[in-house]
């Protein structure tokens, strides 16, 4: 574990130094000019940091939807909880507030998350199955109506399409700091439950005979997730794939602990986001860029095809 | 007798032959793309005009098929249209033209030459080669109030701010800036590039435009923007409908921007 951990922390410093060097002006970090200045503390930093603290966002918001649900294939986009939040960014492109996003997104995700809740509590107490399909069907329901916005307003679909896209153009030092905040109180609350996730792999019966409350922990469980996934799709847009494939990849390098895979996927999460980011704006020419979204899906697919196909049977570990 | 007989005849050919084309004219005509309109009033053929887009208000009284990507075809067909303006063939494809049975003008022009070519082009179209020509005429005068400029001042032009998207060398507005004496520093040739901030500082344009309107609802003041505080450029706000519309108001644009310029130039 320590091992991976130091490799992964290595594999971060790395990165961020690439991301810090490398984008679509040429920055000699010994000699700068004040624009090359201004263009790394005012553009390049905080966008390097964010993608970081969104693909840990996501990472972790994936772990716990897989646990809360118990099902591998749980993340933001089974939940509904990222098609609600997109949802409510789109409500703020159409209604001109743009620079509301982030809050409609968190209250559309919240709302979200609220429905799904509700849905599948029955006296008290949430079941797996139903919040799956409550998810299902809230992301159904969400997609469709940010489809009739799509349609009640052409000239704004470019602006509604690429902003579901995801990307990182528009970040800044607030928005690093107020997702770290969210990310840090996340991992320390999670922090406290290791076992009580372990656990809750298992039945309920079990889990509750062992003196896990069950239905606390996948409450809280289940707000933190959906907060990290309404804070990332608010500051960056819908970006698929990263809740799903950054888990996995780390439970197939035979970590399946939440004392191992919580930190080792929020560290996993970030060094795959920075990299994705980087390709998003280096991958073509005069500074033209690529949403995010479509990077990390056409990467994260491949790659998860690829270990599916070389390593299915330890996928399905969960049987 | 004979030359009487012969000159009757031959004004009688005449008058067969004006009434003829006239006839031929289009007579029914569905506007897919909001921009051709003032062309079409400017051409005295308003009364031809049987549909419009959903956002289209430049005739009183005309039928709203839907949208310019998604106009409803029952209207479509309702209307008996004998000739569609449309944007592009990527909006209205050539399949669905042959399915209504109805011509097609394409309007798409990039530049102020091809708003004029396809202003010649819709003038003979409708047998209002005249009235084309007129407004050709009008159009070109209204370049002539372009003020030479000491300089020239480098742009950069903003579509939308989230994501953000700048004018390449294929859209209006490149040529509109070119007009008015100044240079797009983006020369993707694209209509609209998706570009990093850091590229937009480091092009360092002496004009910073951002426009208003449907595709950039109440966009933040660039210089509020964290990304842009060291932008040095001079920022300028502009009407969407006025700049990014291939339509005759890009040739009042040109003047405007021309008179945006003379004050940076200063």
């Amino acid at each position: 574990m320590k091992k991976a951990m130091y490799s992964l922390i290595l594999l971060l410093i790395l990165m961020v130094v690439l991301a810090t060097l490398k984008g679509a002006v040429s920055i000699d970090l010994f000699h700068m000019s004040n624009t090359e200045r201004d263009i790394l503390l005012f553009v390049r930093l905080p966008r390097v940091m964010l993608s970081g603290l969104v693909g840990s966002a996501l990472a972790l918001s994936g772990l716990l939807f897989q646990y809360v649900m118990k099902n591998p294939l749980a993340d933001s986009f089974t939940t509904g909880v990222s098609a609600s939040s997109a949802m409510g960014a789109v409500v703020a492109i159409l209604l001109g507030l743009g620079f509301l996003i982030p809050l409609f997104a968190l209250a559309g995700g919240i709302t979200g998350l609220v429905i799904v809740y509700k849905i599948s509590s029955v006296r008290g107490r949430v079941q797996p199955i139903t919040m799956l399909l409550a998810g299902i069907v809230l992301s159904t329901f969400s997609s469709a109506t940010i489809s009739f916005m799509k349609f009640l307003s052409d000239d704004a679909v470019s602006s509604i399409i690429f902003w579901l896209m995801g990307g990182f153009q528009d970040a800044s030092v607030k928005k690093v700091l107020a997702l770290l905040v969210v990310v840090m109180l996340s991992f320390l609350l999670v922090r406290r439950h290791y076992l009580g996730l372990d656990i809750l792999s298992f039945d309920d019966t079990t889990a509750l005979s062992s003196g896990v409350e069950v239905d606390r922990l996948r409450k809280e469980a289940f707000f933190l997730a959906a907060l990290l996934t309404a804070f990332s799709v608010g500051y960056a847009g819908i970006i698929g794939f990263v809740g799903l494939i950054v888990p996995h990849v780390i439970r197939l390098m035979r970590f399946v602990k939440a004392s191992e895979l919580v930190p080792l996927s929020i560290l996993g999460g970030a060094v795959f986001m920075i990299f994705n980011d980087l390709l998003s704006r280096t991958l073509l020419s005069e500074g033209q860029e690529l949403p995010v979204g479509i990077i990390t899906s056409s990467i994260g697919g491949l790659f998860f095809l690829y270990l599916l196909i070389k390593r299915k049977r330890e996928l399905y570990y969960f049987d | 007798m004979n030359s009487r007989l012969k000159g009757v005849l031959i004004f009688a050919v005449m008058m067969l032959f004006f009434f003829a084309s006239n006839a031929q004219a289009y007579q029914r005509i569905v506007v897919l793309y909001a921009a051709a309109s003032p062309v079409l009033k400017e051409l005295g053929v308003s009364d031809r005009v049987v549909g419009v887009t959903r956002t289209d208000h430049t005739f009183k009284g005309v039928r709203s098929v839907g949208s310019h990507l998604r106009p409803n075809m029952e209207l479509l067909k309702a209307l008996k249209p004998d000739l569609i303006v449309a944007g592009s063939k990527r909006a209205f494809p050539e399949e669905i033209s042959k399915r209504l049975r109805t011509d097609v003008f394409y309007y798409d022009p990039r530049s102020l030459e091809d708003i004029l070519f396809k202003i010649k082009a819709l003038g003979k179209l409708l047998k209002r080669q005249k009235r084309a020509e007129e407004l050709i005429k009008r159009l070109k005068g209204k370049l002539q109030e372009v003020k030479p400029l000491k300089g020239k001042p480098t742009v950069v032009y903003e579509i939308m701010e989230r994501p953000l998207k700048v004018a390449g060398s294929k859209s209006i507005i490149n040529s509109i800036i070119a007009h008015a004496g100044g240079e797009n520093l983006v020369k993707v040739k694209k209509k609209h590039v998706l570009i990093s901030p850091e590229r937009v500082i480091s092009l360092n344009p002496d004009v910073y435009i951002y426009q208003v309107g449907p595709m950039n609802k109440k966009p933040t003041t660039p210089s509020e923007r964290p990304y842009y505080k060291s932008l040095r450029a001079k920022v300028i706000k502009v009407d969407e409908y006025e700049f990014a519309r291939p339509g005759i108001n890009a040739f009042q644009a040109v003047v405007d921007l021309n008179r945006i310029f003379m004050e940076v130039i200063k």
